[in-house]
């Protein structure tokens, strides 16, 4: 693997008549990494992983993936990724090896090549088992390995997954997880998108967009760092607490709490560096009933983006 | 964008689509049966061969005659004579009723006249509000009126006509009207199969999410595309000799010319009308649309091609519509080949039409299919 970036957008942008879904989008990912890439419902994921794999012509802007040109090179783009669109999109009235056999062809894998590659992806899977079940009958966490399966057959070395998890069982979640983690060891870079923040939590590196805007990309600690997620001179902290909601309302008043956000029984306070974790403590006990726990914490991928959210609704 | 020639997953489409074909069979029999099944109902219920007529008859001769010309009537496979009416009133109510679409008035001392030669006249009241019948029926009412005169009495020469004007029919002498619709027929039902087959086919995929996954592969449009049509062409083809078949061996038109030719001919109209599918399926963005695009171009097709109405007739915007209906050509080239035993040199035109218009509908709709999303 070389140095230069995997995937590469500068400027990338798509506008639908009057309404841009994607503006000026510029980031880098590097080879290996799973980007985890963020946003809620219709901020342009989709449309982004689109002008990506080529199947959405940017309105302006550029991207290279795996250093081709996505809208001069798009074949040689074409041949060396996998995309797994956001809902199941493959032959439901075909069995699934079938549906690999079609897209072992598709991509011209001669015949000794695509029976090796059907018989990795599908051991790699765990999917051998239903090899002449249509696909139509496979659950939706099984659906998701086919999907995955047909994805990786051509050994691509850019894979993009919308949504992989959604609609999928806890335990099926996990373990597409894990399978994502074997591939980007062995150097695949991942591009996912996802609604879960835990998820998110073991990318290599994030990526958030909001209203077709790009607000940060990098490494998490990196996005930690930025200023609008943490104020120089503040500290983060969190207070598990037995009555919630008047809790939250006494923090809100105290002048020295600079932001103070719910997760479930956790209030999450930005503080001044300066007052001393106890005062947080008293002032917080009398409308909390009790403090069950009280720690410094870094900023979680949610903070970050909650508070990157609320600086560009501020600004 | 590359709208170059790339075969590419060619093989990988055909792989898919035969699986699909084969595994939903309740399609495929639709597809194979279909054809066969409307053949036979369209094909009697266009039958124009005037028969059994409802006839009514006023008799108020009663000479040996008139029983003669009642006899003659019955005997015909024309008429029915299903009532007798006491007067000319009745007669005409009889047709106002719709009871009758004929009526025969044979007047008082019609038998003398006959005796006497002195021309006896025998009034035929048709139905004139059904073109359909009308036109036959007097036409067989004379027949008969002619046939019993020659056999009554010795030739009269009565005027010697200076243009003696005798038609005789080439090519269907008994005027069958399955001959002229039954042709036809094989060329409007392969149009009807193969272009909704067609036509739902990329949109199908398209609304089902699967035709992103797809183009996110190397196949390349006209592999894609070629892939798609084939099947379809295979099914258009057996449906092709099926409906052949059943013309030949159920309606009992037999085939004046080459069938080699024909068959062709035949493939060479498929690739019209899975391009016309096609070219459907490359511009709908959903299935509902592809059924009412599909509806908007067979009706003309039926109407404009000539398989009805004579195209001579219409006026002449419709007929250069119809021009660019690929069935009218096939229309020409089949009853051609069919009827009158026609061959390359009097289809040529026809043939070379038809394969321009097919070639352009394949190739624009190849065009016109964007690989990628605007």
């Amino acid at each position: 693997m070389s140095d230069a970036p995997a995937i590469c957008a500068r400027g990338l942008t798509k506008r639908y008549g009057q309404r841009e879904v994607v503006r000026n989008l510029t980031l880098e990912i590097a080879a290996g990494s799973i980007f985890g890439f963020l946003g809620p419902n219709g901020s342009g994921k989709s449309t982004t992983i689109k002008m990506l794999c080529g199947l959405v012509a940017p309105t302006a802007g550029r991207a290279m993936v795996n250093g081709f040109d996505v809208v001069r090179e798009d074949r040689e783009v074409r041949r060396s990724i996998g995309y797994m669109s956001q809902s199941f999109s493959l032959y439901n009235d075909l069995t699934v090896a079938e549906n690999l056999t079609f897209y072992g062809r598709a991509y011209s894998l001669g015949a000794s090549r695509r029976r090796a590659r059907s018989d990795a992806v599908m051991t790699l899977t765990g999917i051998r088992r239903y090899a002449g079940e249509l696909a139509g009958n496979l659950s939706g966490g099984w659906k998701q390995r086919l999907a995955l399966a047909c994805a990786l057959l051509h050994e691509p070395s850019v894979v993009f997954l919308d949504e992989p998890t959604a609609g999928i069982d806890p335990v099926a979640r996990r373990d597409l997880w894990d399978l994502l983690f074997s591939l980007a060891s062995r150097g695949m870079t991942l591009f996912v998108t996802t609604h879960y923040m835990d998820e998110a939590e073991r990318c290599t590196a994030l990526g958030y967009i909001d209203e077709g805007e790009l607000v940060a990309w990098g490494t998490l600690t990196a996005l930690r760092q930025l200023p609008g997620v943490t104020q120089p001179g503040t500290v983060r902290y969190r207070v598990t607490v037995e009555n919630i909601m008047p809790a939250f309302a006494a923090a809100q008043r105290l002048g020295y709490v600079r932001d103070v956000t719910i997760f479930g029984r956790d209030l999450h306070c930005v503080v001044d560096e300066a007052v001393p974790p106890d005062r947080l403590h008293n002032d917080l006990a009398i409308a909390a009933g009790s403090i069950e726990a009280l720690d410094r914490i870094e900023p979680s991928i949610e903070d970050v983006f909650v508070a990157l959210t609320r600086a560009r609704s501020a600004a | 964008m590359r709208a170059s020639f790339d075969l590419t997953g060619f093989g990988a489409v055909l792989y898919k689509e035969f699986v699909h074909i084969t595994r939903d069979r309740t399609t495929l029999f639709l597809a194979l049966a279909l054809p066969i099944v409307e053949l036979i109902i369209f094909g009697y219920a266009v039958n124009l061969r005037v028969e059994h007529v409802a006839a009514a008859y006023l008799n108020e001769d009663r000479g040996a005659v008139s029983y003669r010309v009642l006899d003659a009537l019955r005997a015909s496979n024309q008429f029915d004579l299903v009532r007798e009416a006491a007067s000319r009133a009745e007669l005409r109510r009889l047709i106002i009723g719709n009871h009758v679409k004929v009526a025969f008035d044979i007047p008082p001392h019609f038998s003398a006249d006959v005796a006497n030669r002195r021309g006896a006249a025998l009034q035929v009241l048709v139905d004139g509000s059904d073109s359909n019948v009308a036109q036959p029926a007097y036409t067989a009412a004379l027949a008969i009126g002619g046939a019993l005169s020659a056999e009554l009495g010795p030739p009269v020469t009565v005027v010697p006509s200076l243009v003696d004007v005798r038609a005789r029919m080439l090519f269907n002498p008994s005027l069958r009207s399955a001959n002229f619709f039954v042709p036809g027929l094989v060329g409007v039902i392969m149009q009807l199969i193969t272009v909704f087959l067609m036509a739902l086919s990329i949109v199908g995929e398209r609304e089902a999410g699967t035709l992103d996954q797809l183009l996110v592969t190397p196949i390349g449009v006209t592999g894609l595309m070629l892939g798609k049509v084939l099947p379809y062409a295979a099914i258009g083809v057996v449906d092709f000799f099926a409906v052949l078949a059943a013309m030949v061996w159920i309606f009992g038109v037999p085939i004046a010319g080459s069938v080699g030719l024909l068959v062709v001919l035949a493939a060479d109209f498929l690739i019209a009308a899975l391009g016309l599918g096609l070219l459907i399926s490359s511009v709908a963005r959903n299935q509902v649309q592809a059924l009412l695009m599909t509806f908007a171009a067979t009706l003309p097709s039926i109407l404009l091609s000539g398989f009805v109405f004579e195209r001579d007739l219409m006026p002449a915007v419709l007929q250069w519509l119809g021009y660019a209906i690929p069935l009218t050509y096939f229309l020409e080239i089949v009853r051609g080949i069919v009827l009158r035993g026609a061959g390359l040199p009097e289809l040529w035109p026809s043939i070379t039409a038809m394969t321009i218009l097919g070639l352009f509908l394949l190739t624009s709709s190849s065009m016109l299919f964007s690989r990628r999303s605007p």
